[in-house]
């Protein structure tokens, strides 16, 4: 099994950290198969990504297309060890702009997509009694700034749904490992100018990927870092009192 | 297909399993009837009373519904430790199958029995405790105090922590031995005590009885099939009323089993009455049930001598050293697997607290945690064992009749002479386990809900019995019952090995049948 090519489904992979994330993956030895909705941008990555890379046009927001995919990946690369649910736009617009429905259209990338194609790799993960889900995720949604209405509502859900799917898996599949990764603000089209070089946080974020410790099940890490859940101030204390501080653990890149 | 098959086994536990498996080797055609789940092969889901929505706990395997219990006149609410899917409780147990002595089953001069002794002798169940060591793949050393237990496996080397207490116990005069486990250890076996084995290296109900049924090709499981009602004419069962994926279904068989466990098989035919049968099916007794017993657990922490990591558990001591003293029943001692940590005491004072008055006060449950921590920081390295107690029977403790098939109701009231052992066998852990520090966890009496029988018990008399003694009912000429409500006496040993040998010899009795009639 460890000596075995790990197959990754990474979303989003045409552009940005799914780019970085992809080929950051390729050379340590992971095939990736990359679902985006373009083919041009896909092939940039193809380009660069080699043999160790599978283009796949896929939108995220099709959940028929994201079933159809994930069984010929089985079929034709087998089943999927790893899946990062990387794929999202930030449209950036007032809600007086947004209508209802292009609203829930980003709801339906951003949210559906990370259901979608999590829901496709469980069945065979359940199957088998291991796999690695990371969900990219953000901050937007405990203070929403002006234009990231849609944004902001689909990220702060698909963390709704990790912990909801953490609650109905991690009791009986404590092999399929679940984590939520904050990359932290990057110097990507949707990011910042002065962001962060994805190429960096790739390196933790393929790190986290190739982490299959059951006790990473349900945790965050913001970029290399371990966040804790939040302690009581009661129980912070007792701990101090016990000696007890815990570490966050730390990502090597 | 309805029907007929040759036998209907209700329930997949470890007797239901068991004598499916048994049934379908000698080529009879058997349809296992599971209420719960199948569940997924490779889940490792615990059991626990902290998912309480009925639905995730139906998915897990576990009993559905919260028990609801009169226990010494005060009612409470909780979640037994009983598992609802293929596999039944077993599943989710620590796989300790251990023989009962003979005075649990015998009468005797020096060990006179409570009822009289059991109708079948221990010598006619040792034949059949021995196959189920071989068909549980057994693990352990000889009982040096006891009957021989043929067929057990050699155990893996001591781990540190229990070669000290071996050592440390036997200095003391004791004679422990390394505890039967049914648990095959394949590689990388990750001693599921308490949760769901992934692999077939746990034996249980599942893995020991229903997988190997099924791969007969003589077997047919149907799961998310609750018996609604036995159907009756005269001394016949004549049909199973089944809702079967919330639809209802008659099944014939020539032969019925039931081995729903202690808790569901009585409220079956209790719930089953009809013209023919008022008091319920097979209840001309009126002793359908009753005389529910459990065990007692004493538990208690015990530091080994050496000093050892909280990481490191001891899993595998077992000692009789007082299991019967001065004509008193008491039972065995052995280690939990647990050491006292964290989350062990946390979960242990949440499960006292739920069933204390203050139960509806729960926001003074988070304050459990503060004792806890510093039950953590007082008994680091300790190992938890338990004594478990004998219980007996008496008509008062019984299961209630309800209409829901996931409905867990009694009523129990715990004997003054229970009361009495209590204390003289705490005495008696005391002594035999002195000079080393240990600290009994609980002043209360601790009932074991995951252990319950006795509730079908079988007997020579059909006015003081449910059963004969080949597990048939006295009233009904094709009616089984095999899980562990045929016990009259709890014995001081855990339950399973019993369930599993009884299961193969009524098994080859029902086989048996069947070739003399064709």
């Amino acid at each position: 099994m460890t000596n075995q090519q790990k197959i990754a489904v990474v979303t989003g992979a045409g552009s940005g950290l799914g780019r970085a994330l992809t080929l950051e993956l390729v050379q340590r030895n992971v095939k990736v198969i990359g679902f985006g909705r373009r083919q041009d941008t896909l092939q940039g990555t193809a380009q660069k990504g080699g043999e160790g890379f599978v283009p796949m046009v896929v939108d995220v927001s099709d959940y028929n297309a994201v079933n159809a995919a994930f069984d010929q990946i089985e079929i034709s690369q087998g089943p999927v060890d790893i899946l990062i649910n990387n794929a999202a736009v930030y449209p950036q617009l007032d809600i007086l702009e947004e209508t209802a429905q292009s609203l829930m259209q980003t709801v339906n990338i951003n949210l559906g997509g990370t259901i979608a194609c999590s829901r496709a790799a469980l069945t065979a993960m359940v199957k088998r009694g291991h796999g690695r889900i990371i969900d990219v995720a953000s901050f937007a949604d405990i203070a929403p700034i002006p234009t990231s209405a849609a944004y902001s509502i689909s990220k702060g859900a698909q963390r709704i749904f990790s912990r909801a799917l953490h609650a109905d898996l991690a009791d009986r599949f404590p092999n399929i490992v679940l984590s939520t990764w904050l990359p932290g603000m990057l110097a990507t089209d949707m990011g910042l100018v002065n962001g962060l070089d994805p190429k960096t946080a790739a390196k933790w974020g393929a790190s986290l990927a190739l982490l299959t410790d059951r006790s990473l099940n349900g945790v965050v890490f913001e970029r290399d870092t371990e966040m804790l859940p939040h302690q009581s101030f009661k129980r912070r204390m007792v701990n101090r009192l016990l000696g007890k501080r815990a570490k966050p653990r730390r990502l090597t890149p | 297909m309805n029907g007929p098959w040759d036998v209907v086994v209700i329930g997949t536990g470890i007797g239901g399993g068991t004598i499916g498996r048994r049934l379908a080797e000698r080529g009879l055609s058997v349809l296992f009837v599971e209420k719960g789940n199948a569940g997924h092969r490779l889940e490792e889901t615990p059991i626990t009373g902290d998912v309480w929505q009925a639905h995730a706990r139906s998915l897990r395997g576990l009993s559905p519904n919260a028990a609801k219990a009169k226990i010494d006149g005060r009612v409470s609410t909780f979640f037994a430790p009983i598992g609802s899917g293929v596999g039944g409780s077993s599943v989710f147990y620590a796989a300790t199958l251990e023989q009962p002595e003979r005075h649990d089953l015998d009468d005797s001069k020096n060990h006179p029995h409570p009822t009289g002794g059991w109708p079948v002798k221990f010598d006619d169940f040792a034949p059949y405790f021995d196959q189920t060591r071989k068909m549980y793949q057994i693990h352990g050393t000889e009982n040096p105090l006891g009957e021989p237990n043929a067929n057990l496996s050699q155990p893996q080397q001591l781990a540190a922590i229990d070669a000290s207490l071996f050592q440390s116990l036997s200095a003391q005069g004791l004679q422990p031995y390394h505890a039967h486990t049914a648990i095959a250890r394949l590689p990388e076996c990750l001693n599921c005590v308490g949760h769901k084995c992934p692999k077939a290296c746990k034996m249980d109900g599942r893995s020991a009885g229903v997988e190997p049924a099924l791969l007969t090709g003589h077997a047919t499981l149907w799961t998310n099939a609750t018996v609604t009602r036995l159907l009756t004419k005269k001394d016949q069962i004549t049909g199973i009323e089944i809702l079967r994926n919330g639809e209802k279904t008659v099944i014939t068989a020539k032969q019925y089993v039931l081995a729903a466990g202690a808790f569901a098989s009585p409220n079956i035919l209790l719930a089953s009455n009809n013209s023919d049968w008022p008091k319920g099916v097979a209840n001309s007794s009126g002793l359908v049930g009753r005389n529910l017993m459990f065990h007692l657990n004493e538990m208690f922490a015990l530091w080994p001598k050496d000093k050892f990591s909280s990481q490191e558990n001891s899993k595998t001591i077992a000692s009789r050293d007082i299991y019967y003293q001065n004509k008193t029943r008491f039972g065995m001692v052995q280690s939990m697997g647990i050491s006292a940590r964290y989350g062990e005491i946390l979960h242990y004072l949440n499960q006292m607290y739920d069933r204390s008055r203050l139960a509806k006060v729960t926001f003074l449950r988070t304050i459990l945690r503060l004792p806890a921590m510093l039950a953590e920081k007082l008994l680091g390295g300790a190992q938890i064992f338990v004594g478990i107690l004998e219980d007996l029977p008496y008509a008062h403790n019984r299961v209630i009749a309800t209409d829901d098939p996931n409905d867990i109701v009694f009523e129990y009231q715990l004997p003054s002479e229970l009361h009495t052992r209590r204390r003289q066998f705490r005495r008696a852990i005391r002594r035999a386990f002195r000079g080393h520090r240990k600290l009994f966890l609980h002043q209360q009496a601790e009932l074991n809900f995951g252990h319950p029988c006795g509730t079908v018990c079988f007997g020579d008399d059909p006015k003081t019995s449910v059963l004969n003694m080949n597990c048939r009912a006295h009233d009904i000429e094709n009616l089984y019952v095999v899980d562990s409500s045929f016990f009259p006496t709890s014995m001081g040993v855990n339950p399973s090995l019993m369930i599993a040998a009884n299961a193969l010899r009524v098994g080859d009795h029902v086989a048996k049948e069947f070739k003399d009639k064709s």
